[in-house]
C-alpha cells in the first residue's frame, strides 16, 4: 500500500536454542500495517513479542521467515533505516560521553555536518528539558534524563517514523506527560510513531490505532474509537421522581441507586432504555441525564487476552 | 565518516578508561625501573634496559589488548549501547572497523608514551636517543593490533573469559610457534599431532614480529625483515577483522 510507512508480511522469528534450550518462538506470522501520520501503539503483556518485533523493525535481530518494508523499502536496505528515530526500552547510553557529546556522535553517524550537529543537539536538548544537563557526563544521569536524551537522540535525524519501545516507562508522571506532548507534537508535524507500551492509559490518551500481541500473534488491530469508544456497555440513566412512584416503573432486574428523589440505574440492554424513558414521563418524572458508558481501553485488552 | 564517527567514539571511551590509564602508568613506570635494575648489571646496563622496556611494552600491549580489545565489544553488547548504534544507516562491518580503528589509535598512542619512556632511559644511560629500537617498537605495535583483533573476534562470539583466555592462549601459543614445529619433527606422532599442526598453522607466528632480539643485541638483520613483518601482521589482521565481520554481520543482538 502506498501510504504504509511499515509493513511486515508473515513476519515470524525463532530463538534459536543455545546449550541445552529449547528453541524459542517469539513471533508467529506478524502482518502488521501503519499508516502514514499516525500514532500507532502497539499493546500487548510481558514476552508477548512487542520488543522483539521492534527490533526486527530496527534491524537488531533478523526474521525467520517473513519480509519487513520499512517506508517503501526493504528493511535489508541500508537506508529503510535513513529517516527513523528509535528509542529502546530502558536505554543505556555512553556513560562516558555528555549528553551533548553522545547526541553529536549520533548526528555524525547520520553524517551530519558539525554545526548542524552542534545547532540539533542544542534545539532538541531544549526539547527534552536537558539544557543544563548537556554537558554533564550521562554516568551521572537519573533515569528520566538518560529516558529523555534517548529520546533527543531519536529525533536527531529529524526523522519521519519513530519507533519507541516502551517510552513512558521509567519516568514519573510529570515526565510521562511530557513525552505524551513531545509524542502529540511530533504527530502534529505529520509524522509517524510507532510505540509499544503496558501503561494503557497513556496509549489511551495518544493513540490513533492500536494493535493487541500475545503469545507471539496479532490478535486485535483497529482504530481507538473502533474498538474502545464505540463499544457501550451500558447506558446510565438519571431522573427525578417521587420516590412513592419508583417501584412502579423500575424493571425486576435493575438496581437503583437513589437519592431523595434523585434515582440512577444502569441499562446493560440498549433495548431497555426507551421503555424507562416512557415509564419516567408517563409518572411525572423529569430526565436529568441519560450517559452511555463505554469500555475502556484496559478492559477491552483484559478481554481480548482472555479469549486469546 | 561512520567508521570514523565510531572511531572517535571508541577513542574517547578507551582514552577516559581508568584501567588503561592504571596499565599504561604502571608501564611507564616498570620503564623506568629498568634505569635501576641496569644499575645492578655489571656490564650489560644499556641492553638490561632496552631488554627489559621491550618486553615491558609487549607484556603491558597484551594485557591492553585483552582487557580493553575484549571490554569494547562485551560492553556494547551486556549494555546494549550498541543497540542505539546499529540501529541507524550504518553497516555492521562499519562499525567493528570503527571500534577496531578508535583502538588501535588508543593503543598507538599507549605504545608511543611507552616508547618515549624507553627512549628516555636510553637516553640517559647512552647520552643519546637510540632510534635503532624504533623497527622492533613498530613490530611490537602490529603485534598488538594482531592480538587485539583476535580479542575482538572471540568476544564477539564467546563469553567475556572464554575470549580472555583463547586470546592469552594465542599470545603464548603465537610465541611458541617454531618451538612447536621443532616439537612435531623431533617426536613421533601420538595421534595428536593433527591438533598441533592446526593450532601451528591457525596461530599467527608472533616471532616473525620479534626484532626485540636483534636490537637489543644490536645483531645484524635485513631490512626486509621488518616489511615482512608488516605484511604478515596487516594481512593477519585484515583476515581477522573480516571474519569477526562476517560474524557479527550475522549476529541476533538480543
Amino acid at each position: 500500500m502506498a501510504d504504509s510507512v511499515i509493513q511486515t508480511v508473515s513476519l515470524s522469528k525463532v530463538y534459536k536454542g543455545e546449550l541445552e534450550h529449547k528453541p524459542v518462538t517469539a513471533l508467529v506470522d506478524l502482518n502488521l500495517e501503519v499508516q502514514r501520520g499516525e500514532v500507532y501503539a502497539f499493546l500487548g503483556p510481558n514476552g508477548a513479542g512487542k520488543s522483539t518485533t521492534i527490533k526486527l523493525l530496527t534491524r537488531l535481530i533478523f526474521p525467520s521467515t517473513g519480509t519487513i518494508t520499512i517506508q517503501g523499502k526493504d528493511i535489508r536496505d541500508r537506508y529503510a533505516l535513513d529517516r527513523i528515530g528509535f528509542m529502546p526500552e530502558q536505554p543505556n547510553l555512553y556513560g562516558y560521553l555528555s549528553g551533548r557529546e553522545f547526541l553529536d556522535y549520533v548526528g555524525a553517524i547520520f553524517r551530519m555536518s558539525r554545526s548542524v550537529r552542534k545547532e540539533r543537539a542544542i534545539e532538541l536538548l531544549q526539547l527534552v528539558g536537558l539544557e543544563k544537563g548537556g554537558e554533564r557526563a550521562i554516568r551521572g544521569y537519573s533515569r528520566g534524563m538518560t529516558q529523555r536524551l534517548a529520546l533527543a537522540q531519536a529525533l536527531m535525524n529529524d526523522p519521519d517514523l519513530l519507533i519507541l519501545d516502551e517510552p513512558m516507562s521509567n519516568l514519573d508522571p510529570i515526565g510521562r506527560k511530557d513525552v505524551r506532548d513531545i509524542i502529540l507534537n511530533l504527530k502534529e508535524e505529520g509524522k509517524t510513531i510507532f510505540f509499544s507500551s503496558h501503561i494503557l492509559s497513556d496509549a489511551e490518551m495518544i493513540a490513533d490505532r492500536i494493535g493487541i500481541l500475545n503469545e507471539g500473534r496479532l490478535v486485535q488491530v483497529g482504530t481507538m474509537s473502533k474498538l474502545v469508544d464505540k463499544q457501550i456497555v451500558s447506558t446510565e440513566v438519571t431522573f427525578e421522581i417521587a420516590p412513592e412512584k419508583l417501584s412502579s416503573i423500575i424493571q425486576k432486574d435493575l438496581t437503583p441507586v437513589q437519592q431523595e428523589n434523585r434515582v440512577m440505574v444502569r441499562l446493560s440492554d440498549e433495548s431497555q432504555l426507551s421503555e424507562l424513558l416512557e415509564s419516567v414521563n408517563q409518572s411525572g418524572g423529569k430526565i436529568i441525564s441519560v450517559i452511555p458508558q463505554r469500555k475502556s481501553l484496559e478492559e477491552y485488552f483484559i478481554a481480548q487476552l482472555g479469549r486469546n | 565518516m561512520r567508521i570514523w564517527a565510531v572511531a572517535l567514539n571508541t577513542f574517547k571511551e578507551t582514552i577516559r578508561n581508568r584501567i588503561l590509564l592504571n596499565i599504561l602508568f604502571f608501564a611507564i613506570g616498570l620503564i623506568l625501573l629498568s634505569l635501576v635494575v641496569g644499575e645492578w648489571s655489571m656490564y650489560q646496563q644499556v641492553k638490561v634496559i632496552k631488554d627489559f622496556g621491550l618486553s615491558a611494552m609487549s607484556i603491558f600491549g597484551l594485557l591492553i589488548a585483552v582487557f580493553i580489545g575484549i571490554r569494547l565489544m562485551v560492553q556494547e553488547l551486556e549494555q546494549k549501547t550498541i543497540y542505539l548504534i546499529i540501529s541507524k544507516p550504518i553497516r555492521r562491518w562499519e562499525f567493528v572497523l570503527g571500534k577496531y580503528l578508535g583502538l588501535s589509535i588508543t593503543l598507538a598512542l599507549n605504545v608511543l608514551l611507552m616508547s618515549l619512556a624507553l627512549w628516555g632511559a636510553s637516553y640517559l644511560m647512552e647520552g643519546y636517543i637510540d632510534w635503532s629500537l624504533t623497527p622492533a617498537i613498530i613490530l611490537l605495535y602490529v603485534e598488538i593490533l594482531l592480538v587485539v583483533a583476535f580479542s575482538m573476534l572471540f568476544s564477539s562470539f564467546m563469553m567475556p573469559t572464554v575470549s580472555a583466555i583463547a586470546t592469552l592462549m594465542i599470545f603464548i601459543v603465537g610465541h611458541l610457534s617454531d618451538f612447536l614445529m621443532e616439537f612435531i619433527a623431533l617426536y613421533p606422532d601420538k595421534g595428536y599431532h593433527w591438533l598441533l599442526n592446526a593450532i601451528y598453522h591457525v596461530a599467527p607466528n608472533l616471532e616473525k614480529l620479534n626484532l626485540k632480539i636483534a636490537v637489543v643485541e644490536d645483531l645484524p638483520y635485513d631490512s626486509s625483515v621488518l616489511t615482512f613483518g608488516l605484511l604478515y601482521g596487516f594481512s593477519y589482521i585484515l583476515i581477522l577483522l573480516i571474519i569477526t565481520a562476517i560474524v557479527f554481520e550475522r549476529k541476533d543482538l538480543k
